[in-house]
């Protein structure tokens, strides 16, 4: 099966370590979201996998071949920095780009009406760059990274600065290349759109990924969770539950009466005797299980690099642990 | 893929958008207008003033074999006679009413000469005074028995061959090659400043709108910069050749092409060499400088020292090769890259290269062009994908 493999990629900027031995992989038919904090080394990665920076050490490779310019001719790439003629008509500037990646004019012009019109700009195509609306250029940006039918798909923050309708216009098409059996990588700090439309994530800090899999995978905790919520005082609920064997019980974060209860693995299955020892005390208002949210993963990953003192790449010993369970293998 | 496809279709690109920039077709139209107006105007004035005299002279019927001689005799004197003939009555009419300047009537070896009013003019007094004489000499030798035509051949080459054992050494100063070479290598200036400054841009704006990353995933910096390179220096020459034919049809306007000793055509020929190869020369350091800034307003920082090596050559042959046009400096210096494009056509106008020199500059030219190709290519790459302050020349040549 065909497969992006990004292989224990090193990039430096002087002192500035961007890279430290990334290594992940995408594969064919697949939507892989590409999530981390502002100078995480996304960008970099990216542009190393489109060739438009050398890396230090590591490959790219895709097919098991390095990915060269002749394959990268075949890749749709969609820079951080959006980057357009400003002065040029989108279609002319359109027709230029597919002549670059190899297409005939008569396929260049067909390609750029299809394009233009499924993304909404096509009567634009007449006009230039600069007169239209950031978010009219995001969307001829976007067809400029899809006009020559790409074998593999590389946008860095694709939707932001879209509106709803643009988003669920981008978010079909990814699908739909997805689906043709196109890689499809994407960086976002839209969480909740990387949660509903990746099929795996992977999470990186300073240069590294520290969490990679299905977001079913990186959902998944250790020790079962609930969150509790009674009618009753709080320390009143804490000590009741805790009374339960095998059981951790703490503050919910953010909520004045609810904690969150944590089974552990000697308390498996003790959730109704958590809910008996509840609702003994008062009213039992929610008593649901902890998944948590993308979000959430996201910033315990940030927050455990924090923890372990950037740029040490020492982490703590649980800390540790915690990123090798989420290291799922793909 | 071939790597000419990127290329041409870089090239084609810069060709297209530089020549249907308004800007560019107005500044061009502007100066088309006022080289060919600036001819005709010059015409008008030089037509005024330098206008050959003309006399329109009679001759009556009886003096009608002095026809000949005067016309010899005008062409001698520099006028231009406007021969008629006419009856005495009609002639003296024709004066009173200005259609005529002269009437030569009686006996052909005395004639008479009747002008409007006071003096004749001297110019038209000599023509008739000439031709009378040649007239009448030409009736002597007949009478003797002579051959009256091979006596005016022998005695139109009775002149002395004049051999001038040394040429004057420089110190004959040519108004009309001064004026041809200054006019060409200003062309020449303006191009290669306008094509820089154009390429200059045109690397920083990529940079600028950050469209160069999309381009650099696709094709090579390399390939970036030959095609940038090469659909403007086609403009540029398009430039070049439009403002030099137009300058080679002000001179036929104005009617001195005849007058001066330069061959303009050629001339012209040397201007599109000279701009092609200085062209590479300064283009290629305009497009590997430009890549070591991000924004417009850092362009002149890196483009203002190219433009001093772009006028200190101009200057320099401005100064130097009229007066001197073989001295050793001027030999010396355009044989230097940045200095032969501006020296060698202007040397070439005066006359004052050896013929092997040319070719020397040329071949020099030519060895130099691969070599700031790599140079320029070089710094580009490692320029062109830094963002932010202005990169130092030395960084990118150490990648």
């Amino acid at each position: 099966m065909s497969s992006l493999e990004i292989d224990h990629l090193h990039k430096s900027y002087g002192s500035l370590r961007a890279l430290r031995d990334l290594t992940f992989d995408v594969k064919a038919g697949e939507i892989f979201g590409f999530v981390g904090s502002n100078g995480a080394g996304k960008t970099t990665a990216m542009r190393i996998m489109l060739g438009v920076l050398a890396a230090d050490a590591g490959e790219v490779r895709w097919n098991g071949a390095p990915l060269d310019l002749r394959t990268r001719r075949r890749v749709g790439y969609m820079p951080e920095e959006r980057g357009l003629y400003p002065k040029m008509k989108v279609g002319e500037q359109l027709r230029f780009l597919a002549g670059l990646h190899g297409m005939s004019p008569a396929d260049a012009d067909a390609a750029v009406t299809r394009w233009t019109d499924r993304l909404g700009v096509g009567a634009r195509r007449g006009d230039a760059v600069e007169k239209l609306s950031l978010g009219n250029q995001q969307r001829v940006q976007l067809a400029a990274a899809l006009v020559h039918d790409p074998d593999i798909l590389v946008l860095d923050e694709p939707f932001s600065g879209l509106d709803p309708v643009a988003v669920d216009v981008m978010s079909a098409v990814l699908r739909e290349r997805a689906d043709a059996g196109v890689p499809v990588i994407f960086s976002s700090h839209q969480l909740d759109l990387v949660e509903r439309l990746c099929d795996r994530v992977g999470i990186v800090r300073s240069g590294q990924v520290e969490a990679l899999g299905t977001i079913d995978e990186l959902r998944r905790t250790e020790r079962p969770q609930w969150r509790l919520d009674v009618q009753a005082d709080r320390p009143d609920v804490v000590t009741a539950v805790s009374a339960v064997p095998g059981v951790l019980v703490a503050p919910a974060p953010g909520r004045t009466q609810a904690v969150v209860v944590e089974l552990t693995d000697s308390a498996v299955g003790a959730e109704q005797a958590v809910l008996a020892a509840a609702m003994r005390l008062g009213a039992v208002r929610e008593f649901s299980p902890v998944r948590p949210t993308l979000a959430d993963l996201f910033r315990d990953v940030v927050s455990a690099g924090e923890a372990a003192g950037e740029p040490s790449q020492e982490p703590a010993p649980d800390g540790r642990r915690r990123r090798d369970r989420r290291k799922v293998a793909a | 893929m071939t790597t000419r496809g990127p290329v041409v279709l870089v090239a084609r690109r810069e060709l297209r958008t530089r020549m249907m920039t308004k800007a560019n077709i107005v500044s061009m139209v502007v100066m088309l207008v006022v080289i060919l107006v600036g001819a005709a105007v010059g015409r008008y004035f030089l037509e005024r003033e330098g206008e050959p005299p003309t006399s329109r002279v009679a001759v009556s019927a009886g003096a009608g074999a002095l026809a000949p001689q005067l016309r010899s005799s005008a062409d001698a004197a520099g006028l231009d006679l406007e021969l008629s003939t006419l009856e005495e009555d009609a002639a003296r009419q024709a004066l009173a009413d200005e259609r005529l300047d002269g009437f030569v009537g009686g006996d052909p070896a005395s004639p008479q000469l009747v002008v409007p009013e006071g003096e004749p003019d001297g110019a038209l007094l000599e023509t008739v005074t000439g031709a009378v004489r040649s007239y009448v000499v030409a009736e002597r030798i007949g009478d003797l028995g002579g051959d009256p035509a091979a006596f005016e051949r022998a005695l139109a080459s009775a002149v002395p061959q004049v051999e001038t054992l040394q040429e004057a050494s420089g110190g004959g100063f040519d108004g009309a090659a001064f004026g041809v070479a200054t006019v060409m290598i200003s062309v020449l200036l303006f191009a290669l400043i306008g094509s820089g400054t154009m390429i200059a841009m045109g690397v920083v704006e990529e940079k600028t709108s950050r469209v160069v990353e999309i381009l650099l995933s696709t094709i090579r910096p390399t390939q970036l910069l030959a095609g940038k390179v090469l659909g403007i220096g086609l403009y540029g020459l398009l430039q070049v050749v439009v403002l030099g034919a137009a300058l080679v049809l002000a001179t036929r306007i104005l009617g001195v092409a005849s007058d001066i000793s330069v061959d303009v055509g050629a001339a012209l020929m040397w201007l599109v060499i000279w701009f092609l190869l200085g062209y590479l020369v300064f283009a290629l350091l305009f497009g590997g400088f430009a890549a070591l800034v991000s924004r417009q307003e850092d362009i002149s920082s890196v483009t203002t020292p190219l433009m001093f090596l772009l006028f200190a050559p101009f200057y320099l042959t401005m100064f130097l090769v009229p007066n001197d046009p073989d001295g050793t400096a001027v030999k010396v210096l355009s044989q230097v890259p940045f200095f032969a494009p501006f020296m060698m056509p202007v040397r070439d106008a005066f006359g004052a290269l050896a013929p092997w020199e040319m070719p020397l500059a040329i071949a020099i030219c030519a060895v130099t062009i691969p070599v700031l190709v790599w140079l320029a290519a070089r710094v580009y790459q490692r320029g062109v994908l830094h963002t932010g302050g202005r990169m130092r020349l030395a960084e990118a040549l150490r990648g």
